[in-house]
């Protein structure tokens, strides 16, 4: 009872507390696949419980499915099915290749629009509610309504939807899947989007994203949304913040690798590349080819496919493909065999394979080996080695597959770093490639959402655009460290301890600080510390190494010449001395008979190149005595 | 952002040979452009850097304030309120407990409240049991250690909860709060306290935590602590007032023996209860007992009551001291005498003088009626 202002029972009041930060999500839209995060580990999942869902939309009688449910309808309703809209957006008609067979609708010279994609599919039209009679007439009474009498049964009507259309219904879906998860209105969002995208690309999808309905805070590509997952949040061991990442984009339907310049938490692409022959698709025809096989091996069937001409054949095509999706998800998972069941596959016969491991390696071997040659070449591209690359990142649902991490390790030396090294691949880890892109959307999202709305603000938001000329920076070319002289140190090398603080390729203005201990000897005299800036030269040494072998395995195998195998080093070599800095100890401790203290090195590196740097000791009491050394600017 | 990077390496010391080299006076290589993605809260950073034209120490204060600004909007920086129930560690043989044996476990420190223990509020304990629950459910544990029917630890908590939830419950269980037994176990001592450097100071360090802890078993609350040196006679009297007829709520249901419910034999369980109840006497007997003689040793080396009889004795002292001194001479005594006595007599005379007016304007008043009355009769008789 509502006595005296108490509060009656059913009051629509928030049970908690709201903050006031706007609910932003990132969406991972890809042209197969897309995916929602809202900044948690996991992605958010549709009302059918998929964290991935498929980019397609079919049309079945007055029924409209959005996601995998209208994959399924790539079997029976394969015209009326639309997939692969993403890249067509905002391309005209005349620039689309002619010739690619599809199994889902075609697309078409749109009826009406110039040069302008569509899809054409067939739906049943509901049947329309009684016309409201002629309402406007001069006495306002009711007038004889000049249209027939409406059928009360849905038509069979053609329906055409342009590419954006489509993504306005699918972006609607998803941005719904994903207010009906969090419960609340979703207020902005960032979408990933590939780096090949052009502007007109980029503006229709703009324009589809806000007809949806969303507020679109950065169309963010996807290499930056891989490197905002994989730079936020706790680092895998061994991680250096300056690292040099090689993202894998092995996506259904294409293949894009991006090198990038991590360099504590700033990034920006070194070269990337992008080639729609390679994709997961690849690897579905290569398997569908191999079950067809012995589905014929199995039931004397003939079943030609990939191509497959006859309707029967392509049904069958259709409905193998559905089922691997299945069958690589549990070769990514467990590394025992995997199996591929179809009911009916053709003429009315089951068929039940199995694939390993093994078998399923070599039938993707050819993709594998095409993504390795075109990685090594992404990175010769900018004169650099795989020895250089510090950490793999994959994405895309095909980068799942452990064979592809095993073919790029033949590449990368032992210290990279990969999601499938770290082991962070499977459930939901931090690695999964899946949701990779969605969550690091959904991060980028809520940086955005606490900017804040000053005037200042709103031009740092716009910094946040494409092509912000703020993005434009110029960055090292040369790695800077420091170099502590060492006694008897080998005089043809550096001759001491060097540390790298600004490696190459860091965007200016930068300041690095490190920290370390100082041994200072065991005589209690005056103590120095003293070290030297250079500028190096870096490169890769290649040793030919004779591979020592068995004895009892020479016997068998004398005539054999020995096997030499390369052995890739890293070297530096000194080149510019830019300053040199000492420093009296003041504060050191003696520790099991040497003196020892902390020292802190600063090293700045302004726009115009001029550096300072600067050190100090750490004692006890604090901070000691700065000192400083200067190196002129460009 | 000025994130220091830790070096594990040691740097080893100068060659004695070598001197700074003299700065070549040139610069760093040619720098490249290039064009940075715009993501990560290190762009941001950069970007803000930029725009204001920052230098590195401003931008440090600049996120400091962007910061707290940010903390506001979101209420609090951690998210929820816990009510301060944070999160505690498992020390790894609580993590071994049996079920079974739930009698013998610490139910706070299995949900993770040692450190409020009975001060902890209902509140306080459901969020803490949601914690624990989130973190040790069977169905999250499953994946991750391989065993998926380890679920002990997790019915040690859901009966911890079982036992803090339910108020009589819990106070049985408070009545024999492990943690406490242990304390209860060394209580100081006199000559703990005669020796210590300061043994003023140290009777209240060492007694003040134990009638703390003691007070809470008090029926009436709040209960009078031991307070401090400078406390008035009343408060310090008030103090052991209480503690001498202090009123526990302590009883010992927990020990009990359980009844053997698997036997029919009435004899066998009337035998149990009854052995049960006398056990719980005996022990209610001996927590009274221990109270009492907690309170006795506290009495004896209260350094109050030690004050307080110096300050009476001192009290008494200097009253008798100001009667000897200060008391009124004779004479003047006499003086006095002789004042009080005119003083007196004064008094009389004017009451005599007073009567005798009185007395004479009374005959005064009866003549004049006379005369009135006869005048009165004269004229009544002419007139007839």
């Amino acid at each position: 009872m509502a006595v005296n202002g108490s509060v009656p029972n059913g009051t629509a009041e928030a049970p908690i507390e709201v903050p006031a930060l706007p609910t932003v999500i990132g969406v991972n839209f890809g042209n197969s696949y897309a995916s929602i995060a809202e900044g948690l580990p996991e992605s958010i999942a549709n009302e059918d419980g998929e964290r991935q869902i498929a980019c397609a939309i079919a049309f079945h009688g007055e029924e409209t499915y959005i996601g995998n449910q209208a994959k399924q309808q790539l079997v029976k309703n394969a015209s009326n099915t639309i997939v692969g809209f993403r890249n067509l957006l905002g391309k005209k008609y005349s620039e689309l290749p002619k010739d690619t067979a599809t199994a889902s609708a075609p697309v078409i010279q749109h009826p009406d629009i110039t040069d302008e994609p569509a899809y054409k599919v067939q739906v049943l039209q509901a049947s329309p509610s009684p016309l409201p009679s002629a309402v406007n007439t001069k006495t306002n009474t009711p007038a004889v309504s000049q249209t027939a009498t409406p059928r009360s049964e849905p038509v069979l009507v053609d329906r055409v939807l342009t590419p954006s259309e489509v993504t306005v219904i699918f972006l609607k879906s998803l941005l719904q899947s994903a207010e009906d998860f969090l419960g609340k209105k979703v207020d902005g969002a960032v979408i990933t989007v590939p780096s090949w995208f052009a502007d007109n690309q980029l503006e229709a999808l703009r324009k589809a994203a806000h007809a949806a309905g969303i507020n679109v805070l950065q169309l963010l590509e996807d290499a930056g949304a891989a490197a905002v997952t994989t730079t936020s949040g706790p680092q895998a061991a061994g991680l250096n913040p300056d690292r040099t990442q090689l993202v894998v984009d092995l996506g259904a339907s294409s293949l894009s690798l991006t090198l990038l310049s991590i360099r504590h938490g700033l990034f920006h692409p070194l070269a990337s590349s992008f080639d729609p022959t390679i994709g997961g698709d690849q690897i579905d025809n290569k398997l569908i080819k191999f079950f067809a096989k012995e589905f014929t091996k199995k039931t004397k069937t003939p079943l030609a496919v990939c191509p497959s001409s006859d309707k029967a054949d392509i049904r069958a095509e259709a409905r193998l493909r559905l089922a691997l999706e299945h069958t690589k998800r549990t070769i990514s998972a467990s590394p025992g065999a995997a199996t591929c069941s179809v009911e009916s596959l053709k003429d009315g016969l089951d068929f039940t394979g199995t694939i390993n491991r093994m078998r399923f390696d070599m039938e993707a071997r050819p993709i594998y080996s095409a993504v390795y040659s075109k990685a090594r070449e992404l990175v010769e591209s900018v004169g650099l080695d795989f020895l250089h690359v510090d950490e793999v990142v994959y994405v895309g649902g095909s980068a799942c597959l452990p064979g592809l991490d095993e073919t790029l390790a033949q590449g990368y030396p032992e210290s990279t770093v990969t999601a499938f090294a770290s082991g962070t691949i499977v459930g939901g880890g931090v690695g999964d490639p899946t949701t990779l892109l969605a969550r690091g959307a959904a991060l980028q999202a809520k940086l955005l959402a606490e900017i804040g709305h000053s005037g200042e603000d709103e031009e740092v938001r716009r910094a946040f655009e494409q092509g912000s000329k703020w993005a434009a920076v110029k960055a090292t070319s040369r790695t800077i460290g420091i170099l502590f002289p060492e006694e008897g140190a080998d005089a043809a090398g550096l001759g001491g301890q060097w540390i790298g603080v600004v490696p190459a390729e860091t965007a200016v203005p930068v300041r690095r600080s490190l920290s370390f201990d100082v041994d200072l000897g065991d005589d209690a005299g005056e103590k120095k510390v003293g070290f030297e800036v250079w500028e190096v030269k870096e490169g890769i040494k290649v040793e030919k190494v004779k591979q020592p072998r068995d004895e009892d395995e020479e016997l068998e195998e004398d005539e054999e010449e020995d096997d030499e195998i390369e052995v890739k080093e890293k070297t530096i070599e000194k080149d510019i001395h830019l300053a040199s800095l000492v420093l009296t100890a003041k504060h050191a401790q003696k520790q099991k008979g040497r003196w020892r203290t902390k020292l802190e090195v600063q090293v700045l590196l302004g726009a115009d190149g001029a550096v300072e740097i600067s050190a100090w000791e750490v004692g006890k009491e604090g901070k000691g005595e700065k000192t400083s050394v200067s190196v002129p600017s460009l | 952002m000025a994130d220091i990077v830790q070096i594990p390496t040691v740097i080893p010391p100068l060659p004695p040979n070598w001197s700074p080299k003299p700065a070549s006076g040139k610069s760093v290589s040619p720098l490249v452009d290039r064009k940075l993605i715009p993501a990560g809260p290190a762009y941001l950073a950069h970007i803000r850097r930029a725009v204001h034209n920052l230098s590195f120490e401003e931008h440090d204060k600049h996120v400091e304030a962007e910061r707290k600004r940010l903390v506001e909007l979101n209420g609090d920086g951690t998210g929820e309120d816990d009510l301060g129930v944070g999160d505690e560690e498992e020390a790894p043989e609580l993590l071994l407990l049996d079920p079974k044996e739930w009698k013998k476990q610490d139910h706070y420190a299995v949900l993770g409240l040692s450190h409020l223990r009975y001060r902890a509020t209902p509140d306080q304990i459901k969020i803490a049991h949601r914690k624990k629950v989130l973190k040790h459910h069977p169905d999250k544990k499953a994946g991750v250690a391989g065993d998926s029917n380890d679920d002990a630890f997790f019915k040690c908590i859901q009966k911890a909860m079982e036992v803090l939830t339910h108020p009589e419950k819990r106070r049985q269980f408070d009545s024999v709060d492990p943690y406490y037994e242990l304390l209860e176990e060394d209580v100081p001592t006199a000559s703990q306290i005669k020796s210590a450097k300061n043994p003023n100071a140290a009777f209240f360090s060492l007694f003040a935590p134990v009638f703390e802890r003691e007070a809470r078993f008090s029926r009436v609350q709040p209960v009078p602590l031991l307070g401090k040196y400078e406390d008035s006679k009343a408060e310090v009297e008030g103090f052991y007032d209480f503690w001498y007829n202090f009123d526990s709520w302590r009883s010992f249901e927990y020990l009990d023996k359980e009844v053997n419910e698997g036997s029919d034999n009435r004899d066998d369980k009337r035998y149990t209860e009854k052995k049960n109840k006398t056990e719980r006497a005996r022990r209610k007997k001996e927590d009274i007992a221990r109270l009492r003689n907690l309170v006795d040793v506290a009495l004896a080396l209260d350094p109050r009551i030690k004050r307080i009889k110096q300050e009476e004795k001192e009290a008494r002292e200097a009253k008798k001291k100001t009667k000897a001194s200060t008391g009124p001479t004779k004479a003047e005594l006499e003086e006095e005498k002789k004042r009080a006595e005119a003083e007196a007599k004064q008094k009389e005379e004017e009451e005599k003088v007073a009567k005798a007016e009185a007395k004479k304007a009374k005959a005064a008043a009866a003549n004049a009626a006379k005369k009135a009355r006869r005048a009165a009769r004269e004229a009544e008789g002419g007139a007839s």
